[in-house]
C-alpha cells in the first residue's frame, strides 16, 4: 500500500469542470498512467480517491489536492507518467508519500489562501473597506441552507485580508473547515465589490499544525 | 481577424450552462494548426454533444481524418438552447471545437444523417455557422457540405441543403474525396462536385433531376448527363479488419449517453428482420477477426483509462466467435478493472453460457427485442424468435441472476391485429412466470418499451405506410389496458415524433421546402420532447401545401417509383419485393447464413477484393 498526497493547479482551460468531473479526469487519468489505486471493500467498490476541498466551477486553483490510497509502492516514474497524460491545464505540482494511518486531507484542511486581481480604480478606496472589516467586532452574513436562511457571523473566520496596492491584488485567508467555512463571495460582496467568478483564484490549502498554518507538503506528519 | 477562440471562451462560455461540453481540449482531441493543413474537415452532429459523442461513426472519421497529417477533422455539434441565444445575440458563428473555427471557413462541412428528426436540427446548424443554407446559392468560397449515414440512403428531403451525399462505409468513400480535394483547390464548386460523382459511394443531387408527369405523379430521378450512373452505388468495405479503427478515443469531462469504450465487432446483419434498415445497408456481414478486437481493446483502454468497454454491433450474439471473445477479452479486462457489457444481444443467442459468461464480467440491464407479441406477426418482420426461444433465454438469465429484462415492441406493423397487440401482454406474463420456474422468489422487474413502426426506404415495408395516429392510440390503449395487471412497467414513446419521422423517411424533394419552413419556425433538437414542436411541424407542411399525417400514411404501388430508386443499397429492388409478398403471407425467410436469398449483395461485392473472405456474403460465392 502507499499514501500519497498529490498537489495540483486546476488553471484556465479547466475552470469549467465540475467537482464530479474532475474526479473522473483524474480516475481516467491515473487509470491510462497504469497506476493501481486501491479500492474500497463491499458491493459498490470506489477508488480510494478525494479531494482536499471542493472548488467551485469557474474558479482557478494552484493549491489543490488529492488524497490517494495506491495497491503497491510506485516509484517516481510512475508519477511523471501521471503526469504526463492528464488533460492541458491541470498541473501536477508536487506529490508526496504520507504514513498510510493519517487522516483524510480532507478532514485536517481548515484554511484556504484567496486572490483576486484588482482593477486600477478598485484597489484605491479598497483599503478603507477592508479596515472596515477588519476592525468590525461582528460580521453577519446571512446563508441559506434548506430553504432557511441562517446568519452566521464570518469575523472570526476571517484569519488575514488585505488589498496590495502595488501588485493590486486582494489577498485573503479564509477558514475552510474546521473552525467553519467563509467563501470568498462573502467577503467580496461586503466589499461591495462585483464577484465574477472568473476572477477569483485559489492559491493555497492550509492544515493546522499547532498553533500555527502550513501547506499539506511541509506538514510535518507522525 | 476576430480572435473567436478568446471571447468564446472568456466572454462566452462563463456564461453557460455546461462549459465543459464546449472546451474541445478533452484527452485525445486532435488539436491541428489548421493553416498548415491542406484539406479542413468538420464533422457535424446534429444533436447535442451527449449525443454526437456516443456515436461510433464520427469517432471512426474524426480519427481516419486526423492521422493523415496535412488533413484536419475537427467537431461541431449543435449547441443547446442557452448557447444557441448567446450566439444568435452577439451574431457569434457557430464554430468547430477543437480550434473554435467558424464553420464556414472549412473545406468540407460532413454532417451525419443518423435521424430524420435532426433534419432541421442540420438546417439550424448551418445558419449559425454562417454558411448559406441552399446547396445552390453558396459561393465559391464556402465549404461543401456533405451527408452521410443511414438518411443518405433516401437524402431527398435533404437534396436541396447539401452538396452531396456519401452512401455506405465512409472509411472507403472519404479518403478518396479528401485526396481529390486535397489535389484540386482550384476547380469550382460545380466542376469539384462532377469529378467526385465518378467516386463510388457519391451522390452528387443537383445533378439528379426528379420528373413528373402532367399531374404532378412522380415518374423517377434522373441524371442529368451521360456519364453519370443511372444509379449511385453504395461504397463497401471489404475487409474490416484492415478498415480504420479508432485507436484512441476523446474522452468527455461531463457525462455523456454512452460513456464507455465501444468496440464494433461486424457490421451487417444476416437475419433479414423485414422492419430493418440497418440490416439492408450495412450488408454483407462482415466480421473483425477476435485478434484484431483484442488488441483495439487493449490499446483503446490504455489510451483513454475508460472503465467499460461495450461489443457492439446489430446483434452482437451473433458474432461467429462470441462466446470465446466474451471470455477471453473479459478475463484480460477484468485484470485492469475494466467491465465488459454486451448492449446489443438478440434473445436466441443468448444461450445459457453466453448467460454465465456476460454474468460474470458485468451484470448489467439486460434488453431484448421481440419486437411483436405473436408468432405470426413475427413470421411477417422476419423476427426468427420462437416463443420457447425467448422463455428459454429469459429463464437462463434469471437462473444467472438476472432479476430483470426489457423488452422492444413496435406496434403499428403491417397487418398487425388487436390479437398482436395484446399478444404482447401474454408474452410479457411468460416471462414473469420463467421468474419463478428459473427458482426465483417474488416478481422480476419487467419493462415493455414500445414505440411506433415507421417504415424506411430500402427495406422490404417500404411500401407501407404508418397506420393512422388514431389507430396507434387505439392500440397504445389497448396494450397498456392489458398490461395493467401484469405489473410490467410500460414506456410509451408518443406518436407524433413517429409520424414525423414516417413523414420525412420515405418523402421526395418536396419536403425540402417543408424542413426548410420548419426550421424558419424554429424547429431544433427534434429528438427531444422539450424541443419537439408537432403544431410547427405541421404548420411548416401547410404552409408548403402537404400533409404531414397523410404523407405519413402514404402507401406505394410496388411498381409506382420511389424517390430512392436512382441510389443503390447493393439489395435489388425485386429481393425486397419477394419479402414484402412473404411477410404478406407471413411466410419467413432464412437467415442467410444457412441459405443465400439472392438479395444481389454479389452484384455490388463483384470484383472487390476478397481473398479471404471475410466479408461473409453467401451470395457472392454461390454464383
Amino acid at each position: 500500500m502507499m499514501r500519497v498526497w498529490i498537489k495540483f493547479a486546476k488553471e484556465s482551460p479547466m475552470r469549467f469542470l465540475s467537482h464530479l468531473d474532475l474526479m473522473r479526469v483524474w480516475q481516467r487519468a491515473i487509470r491510462r498512467a497504469a497506476l493501481p489505486v486501491a479500492y474500497s471493500a463491499g458491493f459498490n467498490r470506489h477508488p480510494k480517491i478525494s479531494f482536499a476541498s471542493a472548488l467551485a466551477v469557474g474558479v482557478t486553483s494552484e493549491g489543490e489536492y488529492l488524497d490517494i490510497l495506491f495497491d503497491k509502492q510506485l516509484d517516481g516514474a510512475a508519477f511523471e507518467r501521471l503526469a504526463e497524460t492528464l488533460p492541458h491545464g491541470l498541473k501536477m505540482v508536487d506529490w508526496r508519500q504520507i504514513p498510510e494511518a493519517t487522516p483524510a486531507l480532507m478532514s485536517l484542511v481548515c484554511a484556504a489562501q484567496w486572490e483576486l486581481p484588482l482593477q486600477a480604480d478598485e484597489s484605491r478606496h479598497l483599503q478603507e473597506a477592508v479596515q472596515g472589516l477588519l476592525s468590525a467586532v461582528a460580521l453577519p452574513v446571512q446563508r441559506e441552507r434548506k430553504n432557511r436562511l441562517k446568519t452566521v457571523d464570518i469575523r472570526p473566520l476571517i484569519y488575514r485580508l488585505e488589498a496590495d496596492e502595488k501588485e493590486s491584488c486582494l489577498r485573503m485567508l479564509l477558514a475552510s473547515g474546521g473552525e467553519g467555512v467563509v467563501r470568498p463571495g462573502e467577503v467580496l460582496k461586503l466589499l461591495r465589490l462585483p464577484a465574477v467568478e472568473g476572477r477569483v483564484h485559489r492559491t493555497e490549502l492550509y492544515v493546522a499544525s499547532g498553533r500555527c498554518f502550513q501547506e499539506p507538503m511541509a506538514v510535518l506528519l507522525n | 481577424m476576430v480572435d473567436y477562440k478568446v471571447k468564446f471562451w472568456d466572454i462566452i462560455l462563463p456564461r453557460v450552462q455546461k462549459p465543459t461540453r464546449y472546451l474541445g481540449n478533452e484527452v485525445n482531441a486532435v488539436v491541428k494548426d489548421l493553416s498548415r493543413c491542406l484539406v479542413k474537415v468538420a464533422l457535424a452532429f446534429p444533436d447535442l454533444y451527449e449525443i454526437g459523442m456516443s456515436h461510433l461513426g464520427l469517432k471512426i472519421l474524426y480519427s481516419l481524418i486526423n492521422n493523415t497529417e496535412q488533413w484536419a477533422a475537427e467537431r461541431v455539434f449543435m449547441p443547446d438552447t442557452d448557447l444557441e441565444a448567446i450566439l444568435r445575440d452577439e451574431a457569434f458563428p457557430l464554430c468547430s471545437l477543437e480550434t473554435v473555427t467558424p464553420l464556414a471557413a472549412f473545406d468540407l462541412l460532413g454532417f451525419t444523417l443518423q435521424y430524420e428528426l435532426s433534419y432541421a436540427t442540420i438546417l439550424q446548424m448551418l445558419q449559425l455557422g454562417g454558411v448559406s443554407i441552399l446547396a445552390q446559392s453558396r459561393g465559391e468560397e464556402e465549404p461543401l457540405v456533405v451527408g452521410g449515414g443511414p438518411g443518405a440512403f433516401n437524402p431527398e428531403p435533404l437534396a436541396h441543403f447539401f452538396d452531396f451525399f456519401m452512401l455506405g462505409d465512409a472509411e472507403e468513400t472519404l479518403p478518396q474525396v479528401l485526396f481529390f480535394l486535397e489535389q484540386n483547390k482550384q476547380l469550382s464548386r460545380a466542376e469539384k462536385l462532377l469529378s467526385l460523382s465518378q467516386i463510388d459511394g457519391v451522390y452528387v443531387p443537383s445533378l439528379y433531376m426528379p420528373d413528373f408527369d402532367m399531374n404532378g405523379c412522380f415518374l423517377g430521378t434522373r441524371p442529368l448527363h451521360a456519364n453519370l450512373p443511372r444509379q449511385v452505388q453504395r461504397a463497401v468495405v471489404v475487409d474490416l479488419d484492415a478498415a480504420a479503427y479508432p485507436e484512441k478515443f476523446v474522452v468527455p469531462y461531463g457525462s455523456i449517453v454512452h460513456d464507455r469504450l465501444v468496440l464494433e465487432l461486424f457490421r451487417g446483419c444476416t437475419r433479414g428482420c423485414r422492419f430493418c434498415q440497418a440490416g439492408i445497408i450495412y450488408r454483407p456481414l462482415r466480421e473483425r477477426t477476435p485478434a484484431k478486437l483484442k488488441e483495439l481493446a487493449k490499446e483503446l483502454v490504455r489510451t483513454s483509462g475508460y472503465d467499460e468497454l461495450a461489443l457492439s454491433s446489430l446483434s452482437s450474439g451473433d458474432y461467429s466467435a462470441i462466446l470465446q471473445l466474451v471470455t477471453e477479452l473479459g478475463i484480460e479486462l477484468a485484470k485492469e478493472g475494466v467491465a465488459l457489457s454486451l448492449p446489443s444481444l438478440r434473445l436466441d443467442s443468448f444461450s445459457g453460457q453466453l448467460a454465465e459468461q456476460v454474468k460474470q464480467v458485468r451484470k448489467s440491464g439486460l434488453t431484448f427485442a421481440p419486437e411483436a407479441g405473436t408468432q405470426r406477426l413475427r413470421d411477417v418482420i422476419n423476427k426468427n424468435i420462437s416463443e420457447a426461444d425467448m422463455i428459454g433465454a429469459a429463464t437462463d438469465a434469471f437462473a444467472a441472476g438476472w432479476t430483470g429484462i426489457k423488452l422492444y415492441f413496435m406496434i403499428g406493423l403491417p397487418t398487425e391485429t388487436d390479437e398482436d397487440v395484446e399478444g404482447i401482454t401474454a408474452l410479457v406474463r411468460k416471462v414473469m412466470a420463467a421468474y419463478k420456474q428459473a427458482g426465483c422468489r417474488g416478481k422480476p422487474r419487467v419493462t415493455v418499451s414500445v414505440s411506433v413502426f415507421v417504415p424506411k426506404a430500402h427495406t422490404p415495408f417500404q411500401w407501407a405506410g404508418l397506420i393512422p395516429r388514431d389507430e396507434v392510440l387505439r392500440r397504445h390503449n389497448v396494450l397498456r389496458q392489458s398490461l395493467r395487471a401484469t405489473g410490467a412497467q410500460y414506456k410509451w414513446h408518443g406518436v407524433e415524433p413517429s409520424l414525423l419521422e414516417a413523414a420525412l423517411a420515405r418523402g421526395g424533394r418536396e419536403l425540402c421546402a417543408v424542413i426548410a419552413s420548419a426550421a424558419e419556425l424554429g424547429c431544433k433538437l427534434d429528438g427531444w420532447d422539450e424541443h419537439f414542436s408537432f403544431e410547427n411541424w405541421q404548420q411548416a407542411f401547410r404552409d408548403n401545401g402537404l400533409d404531414l399525417a397523410e404523407l405519413a400514411a402514404r402507401q406505394y404501388g410496388l411498381d409506382e417509383p420511389l424517390p430512392w430508386d436512382h441510389l443503390d443499397s447493393g439489395v435489388t429492388k425485386a429481393y425486397l419485393t419477394k419479402e414484402y409478398e412473404l411477410a404478406l403471407a407471413a411466410k419467413v425467410s432464412q437467415d442467410c447464413r444457412e441459405n443465400c436469398l439472392g438479395c444481389g449483395m454479389s452484384l455490388l461485392l463483384e470484383g472487390k477484393d476478397d481473398k479471404d473472405g471475410k466479408g461473409v456474403c453467401h451470395d457472392a460465392r454461390l454464383d
